[in-house]
């Protein structure tokens, strides 16, 4: 560039670093925080001492959790949500998303068929009755009811047609001149021209089948099927005083170890954040969303 | 995005356009009737809203109606018209903000040239996403105490007395906002980030010649060509001006900013969870739909009109 | 007094008419069932159960463990659960949910709430009968331990729709836990009015006992829910003669909420003198009583209110972190010259109902038979079923947990009594394994040095003796509302304590002036008090 040589344009580019460099450590900071206490040593870590370096470095915390069966167990679950539900999700997604990106004159119904779609992020029963669906269904007190009241994921299907929209029709009027079908155009054509876009929705989704938690717990007929984020939720939730029966403590007590919890929360995070730097590639792409052909 | 094709269409029978686009109902179908199972049928237990709904009585029970007494009991609940408030003066802030924090953090990423350093800052900054509230929560009381947080005693070197982030009615919101702002911002500054890499940097190099800056190019370049994604996440956004973000204020409220910080969802969730006044909570969630949903009509439509984009 | 022994005697003496005229069909307690009966309950676990059963005993489940086959060899009564959660604001909140859509189990622990509720819709049964018939005679006389309350909050038009899960009345109330080694350090008594309590606060808080040179040691911990088991205000405003939450007699007899008295306003503006001083944490209101527990191991806090096994959670870490520190539990004392008196409450939180068309509803009255027998009756296997010293939650095994509410105080008198005569022989049951923790603890070990709370419970100056202290003197303030929820409570209570909560964090902490706590009396009226009030002196007068 001509004019980099400025000294208000070096300026900037310092100051440019400086500040990438500062808010990407601010977003840093909790994790380390959480890495630093699950390594300390648990007086420690309970007397507030802990910050961003372990005190009195030590291992045990992750040592309980090795042998913590209910964990791992629950890990498994996670994992299993996550294959499962984005799987379907993007069944769906993609099933979806192709016919609404077709303009009106191709499909007569898509805007209904949006709108159909598109209400539902905006209006929900409650819980009561959603409940009582999902017992009529019978999903209730099994796996599925984590994955199939929540298989069509409207938010994604809009970012995925948007994406679709951008595939040329020129494509796919050269395609049904071959005679190819609908479902032929779809998977053969615009599934792979979106591989950027499909790795996104697939990130959105894992994202929230990990982190989901209140499904679990009230959907599963016992503590064993709950996935990870609903088996932290019950370490790592307020700790209420009042109503306690006579006693609770002991429960309290058990649950309060600091270093533990970390422990956990950090491996629980483990797994998404290191599928993330490998999707991200596809990430920056995907999200394009169809809009920059203006 | 694309203009709306105004063809002539040659007359075509009903069957005949049936038969042609059957495959885009068949695909649609198992959606559609999950969503009808799943989404529709419940909307039917918003009949609670107009009932002194006793949970033992059941749904299909003898409950006793009792008209829009659910809504007039809201409305004169001291609580209830402050979380509205505040729902919409939190949510206002989160959305602008949103916008405008990674629009501005892209552009200044994308100046970086090294780019080792901008992809390691872009992962870095996507980290807090995958953190849950629940989470964030504890750690975020920690660094934000007045007595040994570490944002405090940072602010102490610049000679600022301590501030009582998530205590005080002054800066809670503020807190909620800002925190809500860094824990998301890296999503959607890798979103505006693919629009800027997508740019033709021939657009670039003609500006440079007729001489213009850095900070033109960003305005008179950069920023236009963002046009539509702005469009487009702004109107999706606005869907949510009642959501100001339940798991993120239910784990860092407390009862002492409760005037400053309870939110509509927050409120339900007392109501409804925790007091087991689901009738009146149903009330509240209804209003809450009907406002988004007029919202988000009029956001859809506004596109639409002025900007003539189909989100959908 | 109360109607409830009326209708006990009257179904008792039906129960022996029917006896003497049915001589064969007379109901055996704990009678054993030809055919297996399955009965379904619903529950909540916890992660003690994880942590000292289940690991050490991974065949194991909920429904296959001693408790389980103990009440299916002795009543062959099979059981079962719809469905386990975690957590007991979840159990709450997905019992709501379940009953909402007609979900109701055969035999489920419900609160007063959730009891009224079901009764008046007809869903449950009336058990009067049923109890009066095959409760033992032991099972009748445990249950009416704490009095007649928990089964007069159960009885609704005449009729006991639920068992309660019996549970200590005097164990909820308030003690002083102070540092007494930061007491010796700086030569103070232990503190016995509310001025010394306040002059203790300042001078601990003014003390720089770790040395930092940092003025970070706060008076009195307090958490964010005021009214707690640990951190708690309840102690402090009793010595106002003020009692927050529960229903008290004014001098004319009638019921007043004890939130809303005088005292009350003391209490608060004192509170609010003592954050000015710093003697009060301002951060106060956002920290729950794990983050409070943070201030009290890392030594910057040496005094509060709680109940009496805060020795064992949060103070055994503090001691582990700092072997020199000691923690004592003293009487709560009096601000005023009025006498001075710590408030309980109904400590049963559950009662067992039975829904409408179960075939065998009095299974789940031989099991709570079964159950009490088996830890405090003769039977006495208190050290296998109740509390083994290596898994110390087994109890909870079992779908119904009535407690013997005296179980601790009985206990500590016996290992009192221990102590005077030295004789071994006589400490049994659950003392003796308290007596095996207590050696422990003096051997001087470092195994023996993690039951410390123990003994700052059951030792010679432990926790205990100030609550037995608290029940020779007549200094305990029950709860005089004991009932079933009245109309207006059930809707409108929950509202008006997260209203009071607010107003008096925000006097506390100066947000607002001490003149909000007379606003809040008059909106605590406004928004359904008053009514809940009517209520309440109604019932009272039904029962005197």
């Amino acid at each position: 560039m001509v004019e980099s040589k400025h000294w208000s344009s070096r300026l900037f580019v310092v100051c440019n670093y400086l500040l990438m460099t500062f808010l990407s450590l601010s977003c840093l900071i909790p994790l380390i925080h959480i890495l630093a206490i699950s390594l300390s040593d648990s007086a420690a870590a309970t007397g507030g001492l802990v910050i961003l370096w372990p005190v009195n470095f030590t291992l045990e915390s992750y040592a309980y959790v090795a042998r913590r069966a209910a964990f791992w167990h629950s890990m498994l679950v996670s994992v299993f949500r996550v294959l499962v539900g984005v799987g379907l999700n993007m069944v769906f997604c993609v099933v979806c998303a192709y016919p609404l990106s077709k303009d009106k004159d191709q499909f007569h119904m898509r805007t209904f068929y949006a709108w159909y779609f598109f209400l539902t992020m905006l209006v929900s029963g409650g819980l009561i009755p959603l409940y009582m669906v999902i017992r009529q269904t019978g999903l209730m007190g099994t796996f599925w009811a984590l994955v199939i009241p929540g298989a069509v994921p409207v938010y994604n299907i809009i970012l995925l047609l948007n994406f679709f929209r951008q595939t040329p029709r020129e494509l796919e009027e050269a395609a049904i001149i071959d005679g190819a079908s609908q479902w032929r155009i779809m998977w053969q054509i615009y599934v792979p021209t979106s591989t950027a876009a499909l790795a996104t929705v697939a990130l959105l989704s894992t994202v929230y089948h990990w982190n989901e938690w209140f499904n679990g717990i009230l959907y599963m007929k016992t503590p064993d099927q709950y996935p990870l984020q609903s088996y932290l939720r019950t370490i790592v939730i307020d700790m209420k005083l009042t109503n306690m029966g006579a006693n609770d403590w002991q429960a309290l007590a058990l649950v309060s170890d600091k270093t533990v919890k970390c422990a956990q929360i950090f491996l629980a995070s483990l797994p998404i954040l290191a599928t993330y730097p490998f999707l991200q590639r596809y990430f920056v792409k995907g999200m394009v969303l169809g809009s920059v052909k203006g | 995005m694309r203009e709306q094709p105004i063809r002539q269409q040659p007359k075509k029978s009903i069957r005949k356009v049936f038969i042609k686009e059957l495959p885009f109902h068949l695909m649609l179908l198992p959606a559609v009737i999950l969503v009808f199972i799943y989404m529709y049928v419940p909307l039917g237990g918003l009949i609670i809203a107009f009932q002194k709904f006793i949970p033992a009585k059941g749904l299909f029970g003898d409950q006793k109606w009792i008209g829009l007494d659910n809504f007039i009991y809201l409305y004169h609940l001291p609580g209830a018209i402050s979380a509205l408030r505040n729902t919409i003066i939190i949510a206002f802030y989160k959305i602008i903000l949103h916008l405008i924090i990674p629009i501005t953090v892209s552009i200044l990423l994308s100046e970086v040239k090294s780019a080792p350093f901008r992809r390691t800052a872009q992962t870095l900054i996507y980290l807090p996403h995958f953190l849950s509230w629940i989470i964030m929560g504890g750690i975020l009381i920690d660094i934000l105490s007045p007595a040994d947080g570490i944002v405090n005693r940072f602010l102490g070197l610049f000679g600022v007395s301590p501030i009582f982030f998530l205590g005080s009615n002054d800066y809670f919101r503020f807190t909620i906002i800002f925190t809500d702002v860094w824990k998301e911002f890296g999503f959607n500054t890798i979103v505006y980030l693919a629009a800027i890499t997508n740019i033709d940097p021939n657009q670039y190099e003609a500006a440079t010649i007729d001489g213009a800056n850095r900070f033109q190019r960003m305005i008179y370049v950069t920023l236009p060509n963002m046009r539509m994604i702005i469009i487009l996440m702004m109107v999706l956004s606005l869907g949510n001006v009642l959501n100001a973000g339940f798991d993120q204020v239910f784990n860092l409220y407390s009862k002492q900013v409760y005037e400053t910080g309870d939110i509509l969802d927050t409120f339900i969730y007392r109501i409804g969870l925790i007091d087991a006044q689901f009738g009146v909570a149903t009330a509240m969630g209804m209003f809450k739909s009907v406002v988004s949903t007029l919202f988000i009509s009029i956001s859809y439509f506004c596109a639409y009109r002025f900007a003539d984009y189909r989100i959908f | 007094m109360k109607k409830i022994t009326v209708i006990l005697a009257l179904a008792l003496a039906l129960s022996i008419f029917a006896a003497i005229a049915f001589a064969e069909s007379k109901p055996d307690p704990f009678g054993k069932y030809d055919e297996p009966v399955t009965v379904h309950f619903v529950r909540s676990t916890d992660d003690t159960l994880d942590a000292n059963f289940f690991s050490q005993h991974p065949d194991k489940t909920m429904t296959d463990n001693l408790w389980c086959d103990l009440y299916r060899d002795r009543l062959n009564v099979i059981v079962d659960y719809d469905w386990i959660v975690k957590g007991g604001d979840e159990y709450d909140q997905k019992l709501n949910i379940a009953l909402g859509v007609g979900d109701i189990p055969e035999f489920v622990n419900v609160d007063t709430l959730q009891l009224k509720q079901l009764a008046e819709a007809g869903l449950i049964m009336p058990l009067e009968e049923i109890y009066a018939d095959y409760a033992s005679d032991f099972t009748k006389e445990i249950m009416l331990e704490t009095g007649t309350s928990p089964f007069d909050a159960a009885t609704i038009d005449g009729h006991l729709y639920g068992l309660p899960n019996v549970d200590s009345t005097l164990m909820i109330a308030d003690l002083l836990w102070i540092r007494t080694d930061w007491l010796e350090k700086l030569g103070l008594p232990i503190p016995t009015t509310m001025d010394e309590v306040i002059a203790t606060a300042e001078a601990f808080a003014k003390a720089d006992f770790d040395g930092n040179g940092v003025d970070d040691t706060i008076g009195i911990a307090i958490a964010k829910d005021l009214w707690g088991q640990l951190f708690s205000l309840r102690g402090f405003f009793n010595g106002f003669d003020s009692y927050p939450g529960i229903w008290v007699e004014d001098e004319n007899g009638n019921l007043v909420y004890g939130s809303t008295l005088p005292g009350t306003k003391d209490a608060l503006k004192t509170l609010h003198e003592m954050y000015e001083k710093g003697l009060i944490d301002p951060e106060f209101g956002v920290k729950d009583g794990g983050k409070v527990a943070e201030a009290t191991t890392a030594g910057k806090c040496g005094m509060f209110y709680g109940a009496q096994w805060n020795s064992i959670y949060p103070l055994q870490s503090c001691v582990n972190l700092d072997k020199n520190a000691q923690w004592r539990a003293v009487s709560i004392v009096s601000a005023t010259d009025k006498p001075l008196k710590a408030q309980t409450d109904v400590g049963t939180l559950h009662w067992t109902v039975v829904r409408k068309d179960v075939e065998h509803p009095e299974a789940v009255v031989k099991m709570f038979n079964v159950f009490i027998d088996k830890n405090w009756g003769p039977e006495n296997e208190n050290g296998i079923y109740y509390a083994p010293l290596d898994s110390e939650s087994i109890w909870k095994l079992s779908p119904v947990v009535p407690t013997n509410p005296n179980k601790n105080n009985d206990a500590f008198m016996v290992l009192e009594q221990y102590r005077k005569d030295g004789d071994e022989s006589k400490v049994t049951g659950e003392a003796y394994s308290i007596l095996q923790k207590l050696k422990a603890f003096e051997s001087g070990s470092e195994d023996g040095f993690a039951l410390w709370g123990w003994e700052r419970i059951y030792g010679a100056d432990g926790a205990y003796g100030v609550l037995i202290d608290y029940q020779n003197k007549g200094m305990l303030q029950d709860n005089m509302f004991v009932g079933a929820p009245t109309e207006t409570m059930t809707s409108r209570m929950s509202t008006l304590e997260d209203l009071q909560d607010e107003v008096f964090t925000k006097i506390i902490l100066g947000e607002s002036d001490i003149d909000a706590f007379d606003k809040f009396v008059n909106d605590f009226n406004a928004l359904g008090g008053k009514e809940i009030t009517e209520e309440v002196n109604e019932w009272y007068a039904s029962v005197k």
